[in-house]
């Protein structure tokens, strides 16, 4: 068989993204990250006066760490990802089981596929923008090949880890519960022990700091042993099952009385519920990366105070929080709604309704956070910049995504709409919240913008042919 | 007193960038009737569909269903007609009862539970009543699909390819129901491209090819040229490929 599958998976993922975005916007996309990374490396010399080159370094593994766990989550959240990767959609590493093939070929193909091409969608960018400008801020010609090394294997590991604990998850969900409640005892332990310091213990951290045999053997092997125990344990899903469920959607129309459109918020969140989303998108896709930026983010407590850092988490939190959007939405293709009396206004409204639900999550979490580390004082602004953020942003997902806010991942121009959009009164109220943490709750006037957002996506959706039909 | 008409369209056209889906097509198909609209693959026949369903907008043309124009009323369209896709999709993670419950309550059909209940009985799935819609199979879905655009009892069905996901003995009672359905007052407009189908239950048909129309007339029509409807068909299409 040789390489064919390979290639023609990635040809397949190509064709899948430039088909969803447009291969212009899609193909933009390294070119995007590599001109952020290559005008932003000459901002490092002003970055250094006051963050340490360790603490820039800690952040970038960080955000790598974060960029592996999230490709990963994306591409294998428990059994819902591996039907849609496996099952439902006609993608190659379902159609190739009419070949005489092992499943767990197809599998390791599949993982070497990804592996490869968000190297080169988006580590390759980052260090090439680097490797660009470094001759000109005064970084040694060989360090761009160290960081690409380090980094690579920085976000190698969180897809690896990702890619393990999914094989837990689809064996064994008490398994996956062991697993990380252990993990947090370690983690809560360790940190108590060793704080920040903690960090400098991970293989490719030390590798990016101090280029060594021994630290590239230690994250070699950090990466390999989840790759190959994911291959190993790897059991296929298929679908056809006969499990049978009872009626929870007629209760939960009931209970959701008070919602514009009950039965569709009951909807969405029985899909929720079923696909093995409620759990496994909360530890995946929202405490796993708030837990990362919380760490990282703990750094800059040398440097300002413990409000401040608080109000930055508010913040992230709300942005983070947002992408419950691409939760409820995820699931559903309007090919299910095209033979009912449903708008695409009313599905919106509905989707809001359902994310509304959801918040209780991350307002739980933001409470949690706030008192833990001893910011009860400022729950309030905290909590307004939260919520204010998060619906803030969810507004601009919907204006410019409609019921597909997945296309803000990679689409160019919806992206740096995204960013603009988000990036200006966000960072208006950091400043804002940094002169007085009071001054966020002015938070509260982006609900007008998000109002108007909101108006104005409900016509531009409304008149476009729908999706998917 | 003449025909009352349910669908009427008007010059419809539909691009797709470079492609021309449907060419300016003017049809009207009247009340009582079981309606064909044949074709080979790609002709048409779908994106024709969702026009008239609201569910696509016409890059030119216009066309009333019910008396009801698609373009500025599409859920008013949509509330009173029945449709079936040609893909059957009823949501991954609903149950069979489920989704019949779904449909009820966003139609706000009363005695949702009974008259789910017949339909699984009829259709004869009962058995897969509690089973998510991912883990049925098409054909049981396709049964699916046809008991969501009957359930609230519309004067106007629309299908597309009615029976390619039945065996012979569930495609027998579907022919006989959508038979018995139009001698009480209903409509159906069916679209297919399998001849034998239209030429055993359908009483008007009409031939679209590449997007154009070819012929809208009466099956009765045919007896008096003493042709089948697939001889007909055959010759519309060569007729047209060779203009």
């Amino acid at each position: 068989m040789g390489f064919e599958l390979f290639t023609s998976m990635m040809k397949e993922e190509w064709r899948l993204h430039s088909t969803m975005f447009g291969s212009l916007s899609f193909a933009l996309f390294p070119v995007l990250i590599f001109g952020i990374v290559f005008m932003s490396s000459f901002l490092l010399p002003l970055f250094r006066s006051v963050l340490p080159a360790g603490d820039l370094g800690l952040v970038t593994t960080g955000v790598f760490l974060l960029l592996g766990v999230m490709v990963g989550g994306f591409g294998l959240l428990g059994n819902e990802v591996m039907n849609r990767r496996f099952g439902q959609m006609s993608l190659l590493a379902y159609s190739a089981r009419s070949l005489p093939l092992s499943e767990r070929y197809i599998f390791t193909n599949f993982i070497v596929k990804d592996i490869v091409y968000y190297l080169f969608l988006w580590v390759l960018p980052f260090v090439l923008g680097f490797a660009v400008a470094s001759p000109f801020i005064g970084v040694p010609p060989t360090y761009p090949i160290h960081l690409f090394v380090s980094l690579t294997l920085t976000f190698l590991f969180g897809l690896s880890a990702i890619f393990f604990l999914s094989t837990v998850y689809s064996r064994s969900k008490p398994a996956l519960a062991i697993i990380f409640a252990v993990g947090l005892v370690i983690a809560g332990w360790a940190y108590l022990s060793f704080g920040t310091s903690l960090a400098d213990l991970f293989p490719s951290l030390q590798l990016l700091r101090n280029a060594s045999w021994v630290a590239l053997f230690e994250s070699a092997v950090l990466v390999a042993i989840p790759f190959v125990v994911s291959i190993a344990l790897f059991t296929p899903e298929y679908t056809g099952t006969s499990k049978r469920f009872s009626n929870l959607l007629t209760p939960l129309t009931g209970k959701l009385s008070f919602f514009p459109t009950p039965p569709l918020a009951a909807k969405d969140l029985v899909d929720l519920w079923r696909s093995g989303g409620g759990v496994g998108q909360v530890i995946f896709s929202f405490l796993l990366p708030l837990g990362l930026i919380w760490f990282f983010l703990s750094v800059l407590r040398a440097l300002v105070p413990d409000y401040a850092v608080l109000l930055v988490f508010a913040v992230t939190t709300g942005i983070i929080s947002a992408t419950m959007y691409t939760w409820i939405t995820s699931f559903d293709t309007f090919s299910s709604y095209a033979c009912l009396p449903v708008s695409v206004s009313t599905l919106i409204t509905s989707k809001i309704c359902t994310f509304t639900v959801l918040q209780v999550i991350p307002a739980a979490f933001m409470v949690v956070v706030t008192i833990i580390t001893g910011g009860i004082l400022y729950l309030m602004p905290a909590m307004v910049l939260w919520g204010a953020v998060s619906f803030y942003a969810l507004s601009v997902s919907v204006y410019l995504t409609g019921l597909t806010p997945n296309i803000l991942v990679y689409d160019v121009k919806v992206l740096l709409a995204f960013l603009v959009l988000i990036g200006v009164p966000v960072m208006v109220m950091i400043a804002l919240a940094f002169i007085n943490p009071y001054f966020a709750v002015a938070a509260l006037l982006l609900g007008i913008p998000a109002f108007g957002f909101v108006r104005k996506g409900y016509t531009r959706w409304e008149g476009k042919d729908m999706a998917s039909f | 007193m003449g025909m009352i008409t349910v669908i009427e369209a008007q010059g419809l056209t539909k691009q797709f960038g470079d492609t021309m889906a449907v060419d300016n097509v003017t049809l009207s198909v009247p009340q009582g009737s079981l309606f064909g609209l044949l074709g080979p693959n790609g002709s048409g026949k779908t994106t024709m569909i969702k026009m008239l369903t609201g569910q696509v907008r016409p890059t030119n043309g216009h066309a009333t269903v019910l008396g009801l124009n698609v373009l500025d009323d599409p859920i008013g369209v949509r509330k009173s007609v029945g449709i079936i896709p040609e893909q059957e999709t009823p949501p991954s993670f609903l149950t069979a009862m489920e989704y019949l419950a779904f449909v009820g309550a966003v139609r706000k059909i009363p005695d949702i539970d009974e008259k789910a209940t017949w339909w699984f009985s009829f259709l004869e799935f009962e058995d897969k009543r509690d089973v998510l819609c991912k883990d049925l199979s098409r054909g049981t879905r396709q049964k699916l699909m046809f008991a969501q655009a009957f359930l609230h009892k519309p004067v106007l069905a629309l299908i597309d390819e009615p029976l390619i996901n039945f065996d012979p003995i569930m495609q027998r009672k579907v022919k006989d129901y959508l038979a018995d359905y139009v001698k009480t007052g209903g409509t159906i407009f069916i679209s297919t491209h399998i001849l034998e189908i239209a030429e055993e239950i359908c009483t008007g048909f009409a031939i679209l090819h590449k997007g154009k129309l070819l012929y809208s007339g009466a099956i009765s029509e045919l007896a008096g040229k003493k042709q089948h409807l697939s001889e007909f068909f055959f010759s519309a299409v060569q007729d047209d490929e060779n203009a």
